[in-house]
Formats: C-alpha cells, sequence, structure tokens
C-alpha cells in the first residue's frame, strides 16, 4: 500500500518519535526531546504508541499520538506514521543492549523519512541515514534468523530424544486411583 | 502437631539475625517444635554466630552443593513428618505457624504455602503468593495474585514458594524432593509441585500464616542479574521438557520456545534465551529421566494439573 506523505498542517517540521515509553522512561524520553527541539528549533513532535505507553508520550509533551493496538493492524500504523510526512524520526532507546532497536529501526524506514536520530542510554545522539537503517534491520533480521533456526534445531532435537526415550520405555503410564 | 523448621542458608549471616530469632519465637509460640539450620558450605560466620547467640538452634552444616540439595538433605534429616522450609532471607510473623500445620493435616494435602509480604509489609511481587500457570502463545508462563483482596482465604495453588512452605515429609520423599535438574536455583518449588498435583495430592495457600521476604536476598548478592535470568529460563525450558506429558501441550511448546529464541532479536531482551535453550539442552538426558518417572506415576494430566490447581476442578 502506497501512501502519500502529507504536508504538516502547521508548517513546522516535524519529527516522528519512536520508542517503546515504558513507565520510568519519561527522562531518557525528554532529555532526547530537550536535544531536538535544541537541534531542530520550532519542530512538532508525533509519536507512534499503544494505549500503554501513550500516557507516557504525553506525559513528555509530544502533540500527536498515533496509537496501535485495539484492532488497528501494523499496516495501518506504518500508513498513519508515513502520512505525518515527517522530517525526522527519533529513535529513542533506553532498555539493555541494541538488539530492542529492531522494531523502532524497521518502523523509522517505514515512516519514510529522510534521517534518523538515534538515542541509546550508553551513546551520545547519532545522526543516521537510510542505508545505515536498513543495513542495521538486515543484520538483526539475521540474527533472529540464527536464533530462530538455532532454537527450532534444539526443540526438534529434544522431541526426538524424549519420543525416543519414551518408545524405548515402553510409555507406561500411572492408573488412576 | 510438632514441626521441624528448617531455614537454608549460605553465608547468609546478616540474614540469620533476623531470621532465626523470628523462627525460634514461632517455634516457641507453637510448641513442640524446633528450629535447624541447613548451612550450605558457609564460608562467613553464620555457624559461629548460631554457636554463639542461639545454641538452641541445630546446625546441619552441609558441604556446598547447592539450595535444592541442602534442603533434600535437611528434610531426610528432620524427625517430624511437619516440615517448614525457610530462605534465609525470610522472617516469620510469630504466629505464622498454626494455620499452616492445620492445613498440612489433611491427608491429602502435601504442602502449604505461607502469605509473602514485603518488609515493609506491603505485598510482595515477587512469585509466592496463590500461585497459578497460565499459557500464552504455546509458552506457560507462572502467575501470582497481587490483589489484596483475593488473598483473604485459604485456598489452592500450583506450587507453594520454596522460601516459605510446610509439608508433609513422607510426601516429600515419596517424590523425590527438589530435583537437582535445576540446579543451581530455580523452578524446581515450581516443579515439585506440579509433581505432587500430578499424584493427586494438592498444595494449599494460607494467607494467615504470614512472612516477610526480602526478596533475592541472597541470590543478588551471589549472582548477576543476567545469570540470575539465564537460570531461570534454563529451567523454566527444562521444566517444560520434564513435566508436559500431554502430546498436543508439549508438541505446541516446543514449537513455541524455538519462536521465543528468536524474540530474542524482536523485542528488548539481551540474548540470553537461546544460549538458556542450549544450556538445557545438555541437561536433556536428565530431563528424559526425569519425564519417564512422571510418566509412570503420573494421575492426573496436565490440563486437570493446571484446572484443580487453580481450584478449577
Amino acid at each position: 500500500m502506497s501512501v502519500a506523505p502529507r504536508e504538516p498542517a502547521t508548517g513546522r517540521p516535524t519529527v516522528l518519535v519512536l520508542t517503546f515509553a515504558r513507565r520510568g522512561e519519561e527522562g531518557a524520553i525528554g532529555r532526547a526531546l530537550d536535544w531536538l527541539s535544541r537541534e531542530l528549533p520550532g519542530a512538532r513532535f508525533a509519536a507512534v504508541g499503544t494505549p500503554v505507553s501513550a500516557p507516557v508520550l504525553r506525559a513528555v509533551g509530544i502533540e500527536e499520538i498515533a496509537t496501535f493496538g485495539g484492532g488497528r493492524s501494523a499496516r495501518q500504523v506504518v500508513a498513519e506514521s508515513r502520512r505525518l510526512g515527517a522530517a525526522s524520526v527519533a529513535i529513542i532507546y533506553s532498555g539493555p543492549g541494541t538488539r530492542g532497536h529492531l522494531k523502532l529501526e524497521a518502523l523509522a524506514l517505514a515512516a519514510g523519512a529522510p534521517r534518523a536520530y538515534r538515542f541509546t542510554p550508553d551513546r551520545p545522539p547519532q545522526l543516521v541515514g537510510r542505508w545505515s537503517l536498513l543495513a542495521s534491520v538486515k543484520a538483526k533480521l539475521l540474527q533472529a534468523g540464527i536464533c530462530l533456526l538455532s532454537g527450532a534445531a534444539t526443540c526438534a532435537a529434544a522431541c526426538c530424544y524424549l519420543r525416543l526415550r519414551q518408545l524405548v520405555a515402553g510409555g507406561g503410564r500411572a492408573r488412576r486411583p | 502437631m510438632s514441626a521441624t523448621l528448617i531455614i537454608i542458608n549460605h553465608d547468609g549471616c546478616q540474614l540469620l539475625k533476623g531470621s532465626a530469632p523470628a523462627a525460634l519465637a514461632a517455634a516457641e509460640q507453637a510448641g513442640g517444635c524446633h528450629v535447624v539450620v541447613a548451612d550450605d558450605g558457609s564460608t562467613d560466620d553464620s555457624i559461629l554466630y548460631l554457636a554463639t547467640t542461639h545454641p538452641e538452634v541445630e546446625v546441619l552444616a552441609l558441604p556446598h552443593r547447592g539450595f535444592g540439595a541442602a534442603c533434600n538433605a535437611a528434610v531426610a534429616a528432620a524427625q517430624t513428618e511437619a516440615v517448614v522450609l525457610l530462605n534465609n532471607d525470610v522472617v516469620v510473623s510469630p504466629g505464622f505457624l498454626p494455620p499452616l500445620l492445620d492445613d498440612l493435616a489433611a491427608d491429602d494435602v502435601f504442602a502449604v504455602g505461607c502469605k509473602f509480604l514485603n518488609p515493609d509489609g506491603s505485598l510482595t511481587d515477587a512469585l509466592g503468593n496463590r500461585t497459578a500457570c497460565r499459557w500464552h502463545r504455546g509458552l506457560l508462563y507462572l502467575h501470582h495474585e497481587t490483589d489484596p483482596d483475593l488473598l483473604t482465604r485459604t485456598c489452592t495453588q500450583l506450587y507453594a514458594n520454596g522460601g516459605g512452605m510446610a509439608f508433609q515429609r513422607s510426601k516429600w520423599l515419596a517424590l523425590g524432593g527438589f530435583d537437582p535438574l535445576y540446579r543451581p536455583l530455580y523452578w524446581e518449588d515450581v516443579d515439585l509441585g506440579y509433581r505432587a498435583w500430578g499424584r493427586g495430592w494438592r498444595v494449599l495457600y494460607e494467607p494467615a500464616s504470614v512472612v516477610f521476604h526480602e526478596q533475592g536476598g541472597t541470590m543478588k548478592r551471589a549472582h548477576a542479574h543476567t545469570q540470575i535470568e539465564l537460570m531461570s529460563a534454563k529451567n523454566a525450558v527444562l521444566f517444560t521438557w520434564k513435566n508436559l506429558l500431554d502430546p498436543g501441550l508439549f508438541r505446541r511448546t516446543l514449537a513455541a520456545q524455538a519462536r521465543w529464541a528468536a524474540d530474542d532479536v524482536l523485542i528488548c531482551t539481551p540474548p540470553a534465551r537461546t544460549r538458556a535453550l542450549l544450556r538445557a539442552l545438555r541437561q536433556l538426558p536428565e530431563a528424559a529421566r526425569g519425564r519417564a518417572r512422571e510418566q509412570r506415576e503420573r494421575v492426573l494430566s496436565d490440563r486437570e494439573i493446571m484446572a484443580v490447581s487453580r481450584g478449577d476442578g
């Protein structure tokens, strides 16, 4: 489905904020928005969130929140984020490790903004291009595939071994009292 | 009814200063009970502290072999049919013992779990109060009640938290106690409760028996958070491989576990799940032996266990 980007009605550049926005992350999100406000004066902030994260996003001053869940598919959310016509995307991630970026990075790519800022707890804000985001998403999908395959192989081995043991043992069952 | 209160300790001298006097006071109030500290190879002053401050406490000095092994050795050595197991970071309330022992008097009851509160008296977030399990997308999740209004009456539960539970020693021995499959820690109490239900014995929750628990007091000192996550995830996998005998549930669980490993990358968790699966694989023969034993001795199906432990049966 192709959706034409919409010009923001206000004439101000829109920054699409992508974050899991868990409770307790208000500080990290707030600091990222302060940094963006200095870097992109006059920008308006929009975000994609769930009914759970929406109150957190509202609390930090996001003006427009597109919520998903409650019957709205990922495709509808992507379409909505594209319609925002964001000039920039901000990926704010305050969890452990870096792997959780995958969902946010994929949505950032799908939103179609020409540039993205990445905020992580252990690094200063980073400006990343679309190619860099794409490479990151591909690498993480590859990792996910490897994990899925190794998990499937492990579980298949376990299943075969346990079935074999059961067959050898005869599979006797206790009787009900 | 007389009972043995067993406190499991490893390098917890400071924690014993809170838990041992409280256990002694409760034992004295109940009458006919005595306190044993099973010391799992402590290198601190735990034994010296008990000998000098509480000589009435019997100390069972064991080589360091982990929580489950220490519990099994201490229960085997106990002289009473009713045994109460306590963590060294659990401080019991003075009247916690009579309600537990009253519930335990029924023939078909294996174990009774206490009501766990935080040291400040609030309800603990940790698993322990009216435990149950539920299925979500093929995976087994443990659940515990956090609504105080639903924790006011004696009821069935899936398992009694090993940090504060009373049980019948003869049934414990028949079950083989905590399975060393789950070494060093986590899920051994879930496994024990599940196996007891499988034999048709009930596990109860007793809200009148209050204990205060400093969550993870011992574990947080001994292990990093990621290690604890890994141990717990590995043992969760082993639990299903050993105990799920329903062919449909078992197949769905295995498929879900593969997906669960991939979710490491798709959601924001460190890559612990794949490692947990691989570690569980190393213990597969041991899990298979336990599974074969369950197949011989189980009288309730998995679905029945889940239903009756929730009180739906």
